[in-house]
């Protein structure tokens, strides 16, 4: 972080000298700037991310040879999570099932996509000088670091971790009998208040700080997916906190909310039953599908920009784009029970959900038409942040298609529960979303720190990255196809034709060896996202230093800043003439026309 | 170590052992076939036989295997250094079906079966003991388990097969013995003194103790009990 | 073509009547899944290459021109409509609302899920099951039977993870857990139902064709998911089926027996 302050353009140091010097930690541990605040979101989201990956490359030693000793991590398994000689068992497994997808989407994704990116881009892009909250935004980092720290620990409490799944589930989620659920739920609760926190700040900050002439048709789309972002937070969240703290409650108070009568759980003990687990999946649903879409939407909007900047014209359909993210946001409320099609639901509600299941397919269709189409007529530069870019396209094709067999609920009788869902979300989050957050990444590097990172280096983390990805979810599909199910520590050898002969339809041999395969090149992804780590880390000191603080000459305003921006940000408070992505404008002296040039 | 040995040597030497027999009375109800077990699709292939209850385990002449026997007031120790017992599931059954450990004695619990089971244990409504719940897969491991509280008859099953059951007595002291399947029983070296000794059998006398009041001389102590079976509701 | 994309798919063997339509609604969304895709793929490609610096030095500010994207949005919207309409809701409404009718004889079943196990009721001849009620649950009572109930008396004993039913006869299953949520899958089948506490959830099928079937358990139920897997449904002749029938004890004989 020292590389910052050494960075620093004489310009800015002269603009700072009005403000009183801060210490160390006012500065870079409670600090209430936006970009700071972007930047500890980022590095310790990348964290969780690192983490959240080491639990999956575990997972998949175990799924696919199971019941043998994990390499390398086993004594420490051994040691923390009383897994016996190292192997990986059913309990352990559902701990880092959990803690998976917990910590990915939870304290990986949202708090890059929507808080780093959000934080440091979007007050720039907007031409505002902070956040409007600043001391909220600090509240609301505070709190994603403590969820995270509670979540963590639940590790090394007797028993470990929460292992009723990312989804949390009742009644398992009360019957297990250790406290790893309880660490969870209240982790959870100040994960949600962080969220919330973030979000009403965004709101505020994009209603009301936005720059003389920046119109709401005049903001880049990637400002347009964080309002959205932030709606769907703000709606959603509050109904899971009220339900956490109802499970809660039937883990420590005896309460029943989500517990029904006449269950016989020895953990339980008695129980006044009367509660409802149905009730829990739809309070879950109703933010898990929102959810998704916080989880998209920041990285469609990354990849809009980079896409604009790279192809050097303007965005094909703006307002399309517009007008569908603002389409998603009031449908994802809508379409939560197709998570639930196989709960027992009758024709007139699972019609009702496909229905809009089908509907909310056509804006995203269409997002990415927009964004296809974007590319005719281009020049298109292939530098890695573009790379991923245009990776992230026929990546969240394939998720978003595969989606489609499993919002007919007919067709979803086959596949639900199995590997086929498992590969459609991961297309949409992995090699899409993940994607964007990394073209995001090498994209604003030079504006955060006044360097670049390896070209070379970033195009070797891009090919590895999406070969080793599609080998991973690719056979998922096949996989998922033939019937193989989901969570099962050890990949479905209980279900294999080896362990059941004579019984039709074991999983063929074929389709357990992908076990195998998957597993290799999801370790491989891992070695994959070595030359990413020593880039981020070494570019900051040694990194190709910026030619202008508009190194990608792009339009929008966060590059007619000094590098790094200042306290405050502008030198002068910008105005704002003219749409965000004016490339090659005929008549125009360069191929970039900024948004602040009168 | 010098001195532990030392106290062991004079522990053995104003010790005795206590040994008995244990009869049954009354004719057990018949043991049921377990036709769970023959239509599992793994454990049905285990067994050539018919597979049955083993709730009396009686002999020609009555005895009466499975029966553990606890002192009562003898003096308190924890079996962290004691050897290991362990409890096999194998042919999808658990071999013994009835045992008795100390406190803090290590009990290794393997998984003999092409098959994967999971240890469930499950202590009484006021017991100190902690539930536990482990999967324990084809060729896993060994678990191994302790208990910091005496307790009857602690419950062990498999959730994913309904039939397995076994049953472990903690005691607080070492000195406790399981009848075999002569009905014998012999609990060694225990120190000479007034004691209630207590005989229980999870199905005979209701699953109730049966006690009887025994000096234990220089020379040891003989003692035989007789439990009943329970009349039929 | 159909056939040969179902290889493609590898979709698992079918052995129910309704199963082939639940695979004909797989293939078809496929269908513009894969055309979709390819067109897609077939234009990113183009575009990369004929539009790429070297090839175009010079962006177009206004870029494409026309409205075929808009009558392919449209396409596409009809296509699912029609998938919609002609096959997900009114195959869905035949799944849970047309239930098979007495005069079709169907084998009806109930099954309570446990972890980790199916636990498996026949009705016996009468067709009709005991009442069952917490009060009467006892050791050798497990599941609450009522003794006294006369639709009791010919109830086959209480099976633990094997279903046997006869081949094209329909077959209804009445869906419950005592624990946790599970998820009853019969792969083979093309039958999928969350089995529930607290709730009773019916699903039919009809089986077409002899042999062994796995059952699967699809929700993670804890730590013994994994293991869940020595459930078998049995789809015998006729013949085979009555002569297994008979075999059964009742469970007024004393079966229904507690193993603790």
């Amino acid at each position: 972080m020292q590389a910052t302050t050494h960075a620093l353009p004489h310009g800015a140091v002269a603009h700072e000298a009005h403000h009183e010097e801060l210490g160390f930690w006012r500065k870079y541990v409670f600090s209430t700037d936006h970009k700071i605040i972007g930047i500890q979101y980022g590095i310790t989201a990348l964290i969780f991310l690192f983490f959240g990956f080491c639990l999956m490359m575990m997972m998949r030693w175990s799924i696919a040879y199971p019941n043998t000793p994990v390499p390398v991590v086993g004594p420490l398994l051994e040691k923390v999570l009383g897994a016996d000689k190292g192997v990986i068992s059913g309990e352990v497994y559902n701990q880092f099932g959990a803690m998976h997808g917990t910590i990915m989407v939870f304290l990986g994704i949202v708090p890059l996509a929507f808080a780093a990116f959000g934080n440091f881009v979007v007050p720039l892009q907007i031409g505002a000088p902070d956040m409007a909250f600043p001391r909220i935004n600090m509240a609301s980092y505070q709190a994603f670091v403590v969820g995270g720290i509670i979540m963590l620990v639940s590790f090394f409490i007797p028993g470990g971790a929460a292992q009723a799944g990312w989804t949390s589930y009742s009644p398992l989620a009360s019957a297990v009998a250790t406290q790893g659920q309880t660490f969870w739920i209240i982790g959870m609760v100040f994960l949600i208040t962080s969220s919330l926190l973030g979000a009403v700040n965004f709101l505020a900050t994009i209603i009301q700080l936005r720059a003389p002439g920046m119109t709401w048709m005049r903001l880049p789309f990637f400002v347009w997916s964080q309002f959205v972002t932030g709606f769907l937070l703000l709606l959603a969240f509050p109904p899971l906190e009220a339900a956490a703290i109802m499970q809660l409650m039937d883990k420590v108070a005896h309460t029943s909310f989500f517990l029904p009568s006449g269950l016989q759980i020895s953990s339980l003990g008695h129980i006044s039953g009367g509660g409802s687990p149905l009730l829990w999946q739809h309070l879950f649903w109703f933010l898990g599908h929102p959810e998704v879409y916080v989880l998209i939407l920041p990285a469609m909007g990354i990849v809009c920009e980079i896409i604009a900047n790279n192809t050097r014209k303007p965005i094909w359909g703006y307002k399309s784009l517009v007008y569908s993210a603002l389409t998603i946001g009031f449908l994802s409320f809508i379409v939560w029970a197709h998570h639930m099609y196989m709960t027992g639901m009758g024709t007139k509600i699972s019609t009702f959900f496909q229905t809009t299941t089908m509907i909310i397919s056509i804006p995203s269709v269409i997002i990415l038409t927009c964004l296809f189409l974007s590319l005719w007529g281009a020049s298109i530069r292939f530098n890695a942040p573009m790379l991923f870019a245009l990776a992230f396209l026929p990546m969240f094709g394939i998720g978003g298609l595969t989606g489609l067999p499993l919002g007919f609920n007919y067709s979803d009788l086959h596949l639900h529960d199995t590997y086929y869902v498992i590969a459609h979300f991961h297309y949409v989050v992995a090699p899409g979303t993940i994607f964007g957050l990394f073209a995001g990444i090498y994209y604003w590097y030079p504006k955060m720190t006044g360097r670049h990172m390896s070209e070379f280096w970033g195009k070797v983390h891009f090919w590895t990255s999406l070969i080793f990805m599609n080998l991973i979810f690719q056979p998922m599909f096949a996989q998922g196809m033939a019937g193989m199910l989901r969570r099962m520590a050890d990949g479905g050898a209980n279900y294999s034709a080896a362990q059941v002969p004579g019984a039709i339809g074991g999983l063929s041999p074929m389709i357990m060896h992908f076990n195998q395969t998957i597993s290799i090149a999801a370790w491989c992804l891992g070695l994959a996202q070595i030359p990413f780590i020593i880039n981020f880390f070494w570019s900051i000191k040694h990194g190709k230093p910026i030619a202008s603080d508009n190194p990608w000459e792009a339009t929008t305003l966060e590059w007619q800043t000094p590098t790094p921006p200042p306290h405050g940000n502008f030198e002068k408070a910008p105005e704002v003439h003219r749409g965000p992505y004016e490339y090659s404008v005929p008549g125009a002296a360069r191929d970039f026309t900024p948004q602040n040039e009168a | 170590m010098v001195l532990a040995a030392l106290l062991a040597g004079l522990q053995a030497a104003s010790a005795a052992d206590v040994t008995g027999t244990v009869t049954l009375s009354g004719t057990p109800p018949p043991e049921k076939p377990n036709d769970l077990i023959k239509n599992d699709p793994v454990c049905g292939k285990l067994h050539t036989d018919t597979v049955t209850t083993h709730f009396y385990v009686v002999g020609a002449k009555q005895e009466l295997a499975d029966v553990v026997i606890t002192i009562k007031g003898a003096p308190k120790s924890s079996g962290e250094s004691a050897p290991p017992v362990v409890l096999d599931q194998s042919g999808c059954l658990y071999t013994p079906q009835i045992l008795a450990i100390q406190t803090g004695q290590k009990l290794v619990v393997k998984n003999s079966d092409p098959v994967m089971h999971n240890v469930h244990i499950i202590p009484g409504a006021d017991s100190g003991n902690k539930e536990a719940n482990k999967a324990q897969a084809q060729g896993a491991p060994d678990i191994s388990f302790s208990f910091a509280t005496p307790e009857s008859f602690l419950k062990f099953k498999c959730d994913v097969h309904p039939w397995m059951f076994a049953w472990v007595t903690v005691v607080d002291n070492p000195y406790f013995a399981v009848s075999d399947k002569d009905g014998n029983f012999k609990i060694a070296n225990v120190p000479p003194g007034k004691y209630t000794i207590e005989a229980t059998h999870r199905k005979a006398n209701g699953g109730k103790p049966v006690s009887k009041e025994v000096e234990v001389k220089a020379d040891g102590a003989k003692v035989d009990f007789t439990l009943e079976v329970p009349k039929a509701q | 073509m159909r056939d040969l994309f179902a290889k493609i798919l590898g979709l698992p063997v079918l052995a129910s009547e309704h199963g082939a339509k639940v695979d004909d609604l797989i293939i078809y969304v496929h269908y513009l899944m894969a055309a979709l895709f390819v067109g897609w793929i077939l234009y990113f490609i183009y575009a990369l290459i004929r539009f790429n610096r070297r090839a175009n030095p010079k962006a177009d500010y206004v870029g494409i021109r026309g409205h075929a994207s808009n009558y392919i949005e449209a396409v596409v919207a009809l296509v699912e409509i029609v998938l919609l309409v002609g096959f997900a809701v009114p195959l869905w409404a035949n799944a849970v609302d047309h239930f098979p009718k007495a005069d079709e004889h169907p084998t009806t079943i109930n099954v309570i899920a446990q972890q980790f196990a199916w636990n498996v009721f026949y009705p016996g001849p009468d067709g009709k099951f005991s009442k069952r009620a917490a009060q009467f649950v006892t050791q050798d009572n497990p599941w609450g039977f009522d003794k006294s109930d006369p639709d009791g008396k010919d109830d086959l004993a209480p099976m633990s993870n094997v279903i046997h039913v006869p081949v094209n006869k329909p077959v209804i299953i009445t869906l419950t857990s005592k624990d946790v949520i599970h998820s009853f899958k019969l792969i083979a089948m093309r039958v999928t139902q969350d089995a529930i506490p607290g709730m009773r959830i019916p699903l039919h099928f009809t089986p077409n064709k002899v042999g062994v079937y796995q059952i699967n358990c699809a929700q993670l139920c804890g730590n013994g998911h994994a293991g869940m897997a020595n459930g078998r449904l049995y789809v015998d002749t006729q013949e085979d089926y009555d002569a297994w029938l008979a075999k059964q004890p009742k469970q007024s004989a004393g079966g229904a027996a507690s193993f603790e």
